[in-house]
């Protein structure tokens, strides 16, 4: 994909393919690794199996069934894709969203963030080889799908946001309250303690110190996004320019290497984060309505809109043209990140190709849809940040 | 008188193997309940269920042609590979000690030689669908490099089998020759014969760190978490046992059981001066032996990831250190 | 109910082995916590997780069957020995969720069909996303199918 370093084909020996199922894999993906010797010196990523048309069922669907449907794209991320859908007809239509419902909505995204990062060090150190790490992970993580499910009502794909607030079943009262603030309190409690396991453990620091590490410039020259490209060092971050998070206080999470090791840190540090933003929003949720529903359809033009999803910056659009969604565009963080993980496997061992690949946090059932690349007028010093 | 002696060394060795078997029917199934379960924090499988009820249930399988360029010399090797574990029992059964030449740790070495070969044939011969099988459009305009040869993960799996044959081996034989350094001699019945008169090796110092590096190198030799990279899950899957199905697939899952066993009754009986014998209490010494080396081999791998080949070799050379010590020692 | 040593032994160790065929990943997700989520462990009740096929005695699928994988789907199937099972786990798997069924103007052209189109099925599993409890009784419920088989 980046003709800066063009690789011979005398220089490799043979190339590993590794197919669509595959016991390091969450989802299918097919990666050619070009080998010489057990050294990858170039990777190609295919992916294109997760398919489904999402965009293009959703021509012609009337609004709030569009937003729905943007849920079911991932089920790691689920809620940010309709968060951020239904900001985008919020946007088009100038509608009020009341504070309760946007201390509400910020919770159960951060909520998720919990939980895709948890996800990430599970699959981590089961690519690891670890077992034992992966399987108190996941017990961690049962936490956060109980108050989830409390929340919204499902452990994945809860649909808490619609247009003008949250559903009415989202509602917190005073027990829910108090069943949040004690389980990330105990989240908070173990994952320290987890991540003080982890880095005395010799063995696993030396499997990942080092390893696949991406250098500041190659990502933004390769335009990755998220924590991938904060694991570098660039210190940028959607949640800083979003109004909803104005009234919340946290800090910016950046590593220096990029490497494995950086990569997993980054998530671990960001969960305290998420953490801190929770318990502010329980602490101070006004009171009030949840839902606006004084508000009427227009016609509008193309209305777009940018969020920080946990892998990175997501973007949504789409026009309202009589109560139906038309030219909806979904572009995913995941896209960009497939440039960079091609990159990071090059010169590693064919056993850390695959954890290079899973550092950069893949979720490729989100990515996969048609795409077209243009000169946007956005584009400053050829890099899209 | 001769004949009643043939018939009862006869019964001996025959009962022994009988016990090694049933024994190793019992030893994964330790391994995942008691180790692994409760390290992990969760139940785990009843103890006959990896061990013992997964074979069976592979016996009464459909047999299908497996995908490989000889089908039958692979389906053959796991056969061999049980046979070859059975000889090294049986040569370190006292009984079996007139052979001579034969029940001396050369044939051994040999013997395990040959063993850890059978994967590089295994993996050589397995063309599995689970990589360049799969049928997936890569060939295609816009795809990097279409003129390299294609290898099937299996392959890779051959080649970390030569490396594990090449150097891999080392704690383990280095260990091995503690005791013939402090017996003097290479035959199995003069080594345990030493150890009758002077006491175990494993009570010396040259024995003791003999027996670490034994340790490190029977969990090499075994494939097993931290030095897995034969068979991992993260690109090879399983390595060069990817094609076999029912009845040998059996002999594979029954091979690693006696194998354990195997190892730990040549421990005791290089290191402690016991061979496996039926009709001696010995034989208490050997399975206590046989149920401690999976236990502690479990607890090991399960705070361990795998290894790749930059954390594998140095470790394989801090263990030959310890093992020339020890052999240093011995002579001292 | 007949307790041979057959069916005793295939009651007593059943490897399964977990397909994913373009789903959104929400099944994918739930049905590894059953596997390694010490809170719904598969093993307790005799079910070994296996990335080989030549292993397997249950495939489970998770997800609509997009044109891509059907044909990756239908070696996999072929390469498991007999008796074999398979379950439907999700609503995608058991009748194309929402990538089939729902449209604005123009329908999704990528589904190759709900799993039943390409592969028989013997247990379907309701639920979008599945419960990890509904998974292991559903795998549990594909078992008789295997005890009694030849």
């Amino acid at each position: 994909m980046d003709n800066n370093n063009k690789v011979t084909s005398n220089v490799i020996e043979a190339e590993v393919p590794m197919g669509t199922v595959h016991s390091a894999a969450i989802e299918p993906y097919r990666v050619r690794l070009f080998v010489e010797d057990e050294i990858v010196r170039d990777a190609e990523v295919t992916i294109g199996v997760n398919h489904r048309g999402v965009e293009r069922i959703m021509e012609g669907l009337p609004v709030e069934k569009a937003n729905s449907l943007t849920e079911k794209i991932c089920g790691i991320c689920s809620n940010i894709h309709i968060w951020n859908s239904v900001l985008v007809a919020e946007k088009g239509l100038e509608i009020d969203v009341p504070p309760r419902a946007e201390y509400i909505r910020i919770i159960m995204g951060e909520l998720e963030r919990l939980h895709s990062h948890m996800l990430y060090l599970a699959h981590g150190s089961e690519v690891l080889g670890h077992e034992t790490f992966a399987m108190r992970l996941f017990y961690i993580r049962e936490t956060v799908m109980e108050l989830l499910r409390m929340i919204g009502g499902n452990r994945v794909q809860y649909g808490v946001p619609i247009i003008g607030g949250i559903r009415p079943r989202a509602d917190l009262d005073e027990m829910k309250i108090q069943k949040i603030k004690e389980g990330v309190d105990h989240i908070e409690e173990k994952i320290l303690e987890f991540a003080d396991r982890f880095i005395r453990d010799p063995m696993v620091m030396s499997r990942v110190t080092g390893v696949a590490a991406l250098s500041k410039k190659d990502a933004l020259r390769l335009s990755a996004t998220g924590p991938t490209l904060r694991s570098t060092g660039v210190a940028v971050d959607i949640r800083e320019d979003m109004k909803q998070y104005d009234p919340f206080e946290f800090d910016v999470i950046t590593q220096d290497d990029g490497d494995v090791k950086s990569n997993l840190l980054m998530r671990v540090l960001e969960i305290p984060e998420s953490i801190k933003i929770i318990r502010q929003a329980i602490k101070d949720i006004p009171d009030g309505k949840i839902t606006n529903r004084s508000w009427e359809m227009q016609d509008t033009g193309i209305i777009r809109n940018y969020v920080e999803a946990a892998r990175g910056k997501l973007y949504h659009s789409y026009r309202l043209e009589d109560g139906r969604v038309r030219n909806s565009i979904i572009r995913t963080p995941s896209i960009t990140n497939i440039n960079a993980m091609e990159h990071a496997c090059i010169g590693t061992h064919i056993t850390d190709a695959q954890l290079a690949i899973v550092q950069c946090d893949p979720c490729f059932t989100c990515t996969d849809r048609a795409v077209q690349i243009v000169d946007h007028p956005l584009k400053k010093n050829n890099r899209i940040i | 008188m001769e004949t009643s002696m043939i018939i009862t060394s006869l019964v001996a060795v025959i009962g022994t193997l009988i016990a090694a078997f049933v024994v190793s029917f019992w030893l994964p199934g330790i391994e995942r309940k008691f180790i692994h379960a409760r390290i992990q924090q969760r139940v785990g499988p009843p103890l006959s269920s990896p061990g013992f009820m997964a074979p069976i249930k592979f016996f009464f399988k459909q047999a299908v042609t497996p995908n490989s360029p000889m089908p039958k010399l692979y389906n053959a090797l796991p056969l061999i590979s049980l046979i070859v574990i059975v000889a090294i029992l049986l040569l370190i059964m006292p009984q079996l000690y007139v052979l001579g030449a034969l029940a001396s740790i050369i044939a051994v070495i040999g013997l395990l030689k040959i063993e850890e070969i059978m994967y590089m044939f295994m993996g050589s011969l397995s063309k599995s669908v689970m990589s360049v099988g799969m049928p997936f459009p890569d060939l295609v305009k816009g795809a990097k490099h279409v003129d390299v040869t294609r290898s099937y993960v299996e392959e890779l799996s051959t080649l970390r089998a030569f490396r594990l044959i090449a150097f891999g081996s080392f704690p383990i034989y280095i260990a091995l020759f503690v005791p013939v350094v402090m017996a003097k001699s290479i035959f199995l019945g003069d080594i345990v014969a030493f150890q009758q008169l002077h006491g175990p090796v494993l009570f010396t110092v040259g024995g003791a760190i003999g027996a670490i590096a034994y340790f490190i190198g029977f969990m090499i030799l075994l494939n097993e978490y931290p030095f897995a990279i034969m068979k991992t899950k993260a690109d090879v899957i399983e390595g060069p046992l990817l094609e076999y199905m029912s009845k040998y697939r059996a002999y594979v899952y029954i091979t690693r059981g006696f194998l354990i066993f195997v190892l730990a009754s040549l421990f005791a009986t290089m290191f402690l001066g016991i061979p496996p014998n039926l009709f001696s209490p010995g034989i208490l010494v050997t399975i206590a032996v046989a149920i401690i080396f999976p236990i502690a081999m479990a607890i090991m791998s399960t705070f361990s990831p795998i290894f790749t080949f930059r954390q594998f070799y140095p470790v394989v050379a801090a263990t030959s250190i310890l093992g020339v010590i020890a052999l240093v020692a011995a002579f001292l | 109910m007949n307790l041979s040593l057959k069916s005793y032994s295939r009651a007593r160790a059943v490897h399964v082995m977990l397909v994913y065929t373009g789903g959104c990943n929400g099944c994918d997700i739930e049905i590894v916590n059953c596997i390694f989520s010490p809170k719904y462990d598969a093993e307790q009740y005799k079910v070994f997780l296996t990335w080989n096929p030549r292993e397997a005695d249950v495939l489970v699928v998770t997800g609509p069957v997009t044109k891509h994988v059907e044909k990756p789907l239908k070696a996999i199937y072929e390469a498991i020995p007999e008796p074999k099972a398979v379950v439907a786990a999700g609503a995608c798997a058991t009748m194309g969720g929402v990538y089939k069924n729902i449209h604005g103007d123009i329908p999704s052209e990528e589904i190759a069909g709900p799993v039943h189109e390409i592969i028989p099925v013997d247990a379907k599993i309701p639920g979008c996303a599945v419960r990890p409890e509904d998974v292991l009784s559903g795998v549990v419920s594909a078992l008789p199918l295997l005890l009694n088989a030849k």
